[in-house]
């Protein structure tokens, strides 16, 4: 069984009436990885995750979750992954700790001390009603109900909302303790920053198709960066315009800002040769820059 | 300037109060036609006090028996749940859902919101009259019945009024208290009540006064249908309602809202005092989350605390000692009632113990106590953890669907067993207080089938949630087919040649072979129980082939 993807899903397709909420997907999450699955609201994204959990049941195709069938084993299934749903809702009139309660009784029970261990590291407090506690709050006792298990594979639909950033980089380290257990996640997301820390590979999808499939580092020199550079002396713009990945170049005396995607280093290479560098900043292309990326690819 | 709120209101509910009025100018229909074909002379020969109970004129026709047995039972009621579901929901539903902090995030006052929503009870409460009215007007000319002699319109205006005075107390709790569950919970109490006591107290010599203080005599005490309209009491109701508005309104004004926070209850009170810590926590912390279905039976306590009450001491132990009480000139005249006439109210015979029991407790009163728990359930089963999106948590654990379902039809199956056992002894010590030497046997085979009945309904609601996943198809769907059953078992045995058809829904098999005379009808045991299986499995055939629900 341990020789099995993680997830595997062929030519896997949803309809909704008329619309195509997922087309065709293939994707193979391996063993031991964490796999960003990328895409805007309304993508796709929480269809593939409901499917494969036969929540609900595919209009063509199929998919695996570590070897067994989605729908026929879904209850084997079940024993191996921890899931955390998007817009996470749970009993409200329960307290934290009667919630995990409930789902350890399901699972035949759990180790507490790795749950009270998964509590202190995201300081969640398990004694209120969780219909008390504030968004982040409430999601803490949603990730804790999904690692608590050691399950062989995390499902994560949007896992760090209104988490603050501490605990978030907490979370992070946790996905990757995960995955260096051997274990997988898999980590669906709209915030590319996080994705890029932690996920070895992405996915994305946009309308239903599974667009690209990278690895982070690939995705990084691929992004769009806009990157302001600082000289000790007045440069000229002849220097940077031809340089390969360069666009938009704006100077004004010592200040240069321009659009890149490529390898950093030929571009510093290029620049510290002639002039002396005095400072750098790059601002990260968000999420919509990188789809116009694969767009502008896929047309051409 | 009232227009947003209104209308948003108005057409989240108008569906819900245009299907409640079909339904019933349906079961008027079905009612006016079978008395069409029966001979009347049964009724007209009743001795007066008799007419007086069951609401018929000393020259009664078909026009006037039809109103009279749908129009001001059904009917009302069925309009008055309506309003005052509304009334509950107006304030403190949008407090649940934490939807009014955003309402009122906008320039427009509390004062505007209430308003809103109590134009609202009024205007949708006055659709379902005019319905029920057009109704009334239209099943008559259809079937070629005459009505010269009835007032539709002076019964409308007392049914529109008693069902805006349940809908603003609803309100005006809803107002004052933030609780949905809590406003609709106390009407319900009063509707309940008041319902029971106008039938049953002119009965008894010495309590015949009391009838004053119960609402619902000022809607049906004057007969408006034969009588029209007594404005004394519309005064008295309109006197109670401008209370309630004005309640209202300090009340929404004048406190705090809520925020999505849960009410503490008693177990919760008593895991946090130090004391009693340690006892509640084995008790009712992790036992109530042991199963799902220890979860399912620990969330409806409340209700089901409540109706056992109603049914072990009210409708058990009380009713007994009554009978002794009750005027004697009508037990006397009670050998001239037809066989047939009183199936209606639940097929009793006043002249007996028994007979007695089942008209004020059997007849309607425990099919609707055990439907309530049950049908809770059976609702809130799927279409509730899938409404409040818990559905997809629950079963991405290693359970199947078939296992939720059959655990949730445990917990069902529980309170429909605790509300029996609390009815079983109520009526038995009833029966004991008040020496009437019923049978206990008897008792308990009447309970049993009761039970049974509730179960089934309680089935029907958990197969529609399994079908669609949504609470509200579930629950009306239910109240509908329940509805027409009893009609139908009221109704279709008067008409000979429809008699056989009454066998074809599931309210026969409770009362039909007298359960309470005669001893446990197994056959009729074995057909409900088979009734209720057979929808338990069509529930986990139906859940098993569907998508669940994405977060409505």
């Amino acid at each position: 069984m341990t020789d099995n993807p993680a997830i595997l899903t062929e030519k896997l397709t949803k309809h909704y009436g008329d619309v195509k909420a997922l087309v065709d997907l293939d994707l193979a999450v391996s063993r031991g990885e964490v796999f960003g699955f990328l895409g805007p609201n309304g993508a796709g994204k929480t269809t593939m995750i409901r499917t494969v959990l036969d929540e609900i049941r595919p209009t063509s195709g199929r998919a695996s979750i570590l070897g067994m069938d989605t729908h026929a084993q879904s209850v084997e299934i079940r024993n191996h992954i921890g899931y955390v749903p998007g817009d996470l809702a749970m009993y409200p009139n329960l307290t934290g700790r009667d919630t995990l309660t409930y789902f350890a009784n399901l699972r035949d029970g759990v180790d507490w001390s790795h749950v009270d261990e998964l509590a202190d590291r995201l300081d969640a407090d398990l004694t209120k009603k969780v219909g008390d506690l504030s968004t982040g709050n409430r999601q803490k006792v949603g990730l804790i109900q999904a690692f608590m298990n050691k399950p062989e594979l995390l499902i994560m639909d949007e896992p760090s909302a209104g988490l603050d950033p501490l605990v978030q980089r907490e979370f992070q380290k946790m996905m990757r303790e995960v995955a260096a257990e051997g274990r997988s996640v898999f980590l669906s997301s709209h915030t590319l920053s996080e994705v890029q820390r932690v996920a070895d590979r992405v996915g994305i999808i946009r309308g239903g198709y599974l667009i690209a499939v990278e690895r982070v580092a690939n995705l990084r020199s691929k992004a769009m960066r806009t990157v302001n550079l600082l000289f000790a002396e007045p440069i000229d713009p002849g220097v940077l315009e031809p340089l390969p990945g360069v666009s938009d170049v704006v100077v004004e005396n010592h200040h240069a800002s321009l659009t890149f995607n490529g390898q950093m280093e030929t571009l510093l290479q290029a620049v510290t040769n002639r002039y002396k560098l005095l400072d750098i900043s790059t601002q990260e292309a968000d999420l919509e820059e990188i789809f116009l990326t694969y767009y502008e690819e896929a047309g051409s | 300037m009232l227009s947003t709120v209104i209308s948003k209101t108005f057409l989240d509910r108008w569906k819900g109060e245009a299907i409640g009025a079909a339904t019933l100018v349906v079961l008027f229909m079905m009612g006016m036609s079978v008395y069409r074909d029966i001979d009347l002379s049964i009724y007209t020969n009743l001795p007066e006090i008799f007419r007086a109970l069951m609401n018929i004129p000393a020259d009664a026709d078909v026009g006037a028996l039809a109103y009279g047995a749908i129009y001001t039972s059904y009917g009302a009621l069925t309009l008055t749940s309506l309003a005052l579901a509304m009334g509950s929901a107006s304030i403190a539903g949008e407090e649940r859902d934490g939807t009014l902090g955003l309402l009122l995030g906008n320039p427009k006052s509390r004062t505007y919101v209430l308003v809103s929503k109590a134009a609202n009870v009024i205007l949708l409460t006055g659709l379902g009259s005019i319905l029920l009215w057009l109704g009334g007007l239209a099943v008559p000319a259809l079937l070629d019945v005459n009505i010269t002699g009835i007032d539709v319109g002076a019964l409308m205006l007392h049914m529109f009024s008693i069902a805006v005075f349940h809908g603003f107390l609803a309100v005006a709790i809803s107002a004052w208290t933030g609780k949905n569950s809590l406003a609709s919970g106390i009407t319900i109490a009063v509707m309940v009540l008041s319902f029971f006591a106008v039938g049953i107290l002119p009965l008894v010599e010495s309590l015949a006064d009391g009838v004053y203080a119960f609402p619902w005599y000022y809607f049906s005490g004057s007969q408006p249908h034969v009588n029209g309209v007594a404005w004394g009491h519309l005064a008295v109701l309109w006197a109670g309602i401008a209370v309630f508005a004005g309640a209202a309104l300090v009340g929404v004004n004048r406190r705090d809202l809520r925020s999505r926070e849960q009410g503490d209850g008693i177990v919760d009170r008593l895991r946090s005092h130090p004391l009693t810590q340690k006892v509640v926590e084995r008790l009712a912390g992790s036992a109530r989350v042991s199963r799902i279905w220890t979860k399912t039976a620990s969330e409806h306590q409340g209700v089901l605390i409540v109706v056992a009450y109603v049914m072990f001491l009210i409708m058990g132990v009380l009713i007994g000692p009554m009978y002794n009480a009750i005027d004697e000139a009508l037990i006397e005249l009670a050998g001239v009632f037809p066989e047939g006439v009183l199936a209606l109210f639940g097929g009793g015979d006043l002249s007996t113990p028994e007979g007695w029991y089942q008209i004020e407790t059997f007849g309607l009163m425990t099919p609707i106590a055990f439907m309530v728990v049950t049908v809770m359930i059976g609702s809130r089963a799927l279409a509730g953890e899938e409404a409040s999106r818990t559905m997809g948590l629950l079963l991405a654990n290693p359970v199947k669907r078939s296992a939720v379902i059959l655990e949730k039809t445990m917990a069902m199956v529980l309170y429909a067993i605790v509300v029996a056992v609390a009815l079983f002894a109520g009526v038995t010590l009833g029966s004991l207080v008040g020496g009437l030497g019923m049978s206990v046997g008897n008792i308990a085979a009447a309970t049993v089938l009761g039970m049974l009945l509730g179960l089934v309904f309680g089935a029907l609601s958990l197969a529609l949630g399994a079908a669609t996943g949504r609470v509200r198809a579930s629950v009306y769907g239910t109240i509908g087919v329940a509805l027409i059953s009893f009609v139908a078992n009221g109704f279709l045995p008067l008409a000979g040649n429809l008699e056989g058809l009454a066998k074809w829904q599931p309210v026969y098999y409770y009362l039909s072979s007298d359960p309470l005379v005669n001893g446990m009808n197994w056959l009729h045991g074995a057909v409900l129980l088979g009734l209720f299986v057979a929808l338990v499995a069509a529930a986990i055939a139906l859940f098993n082939r569907r998508d669940l629900r994405q977060a409505a």
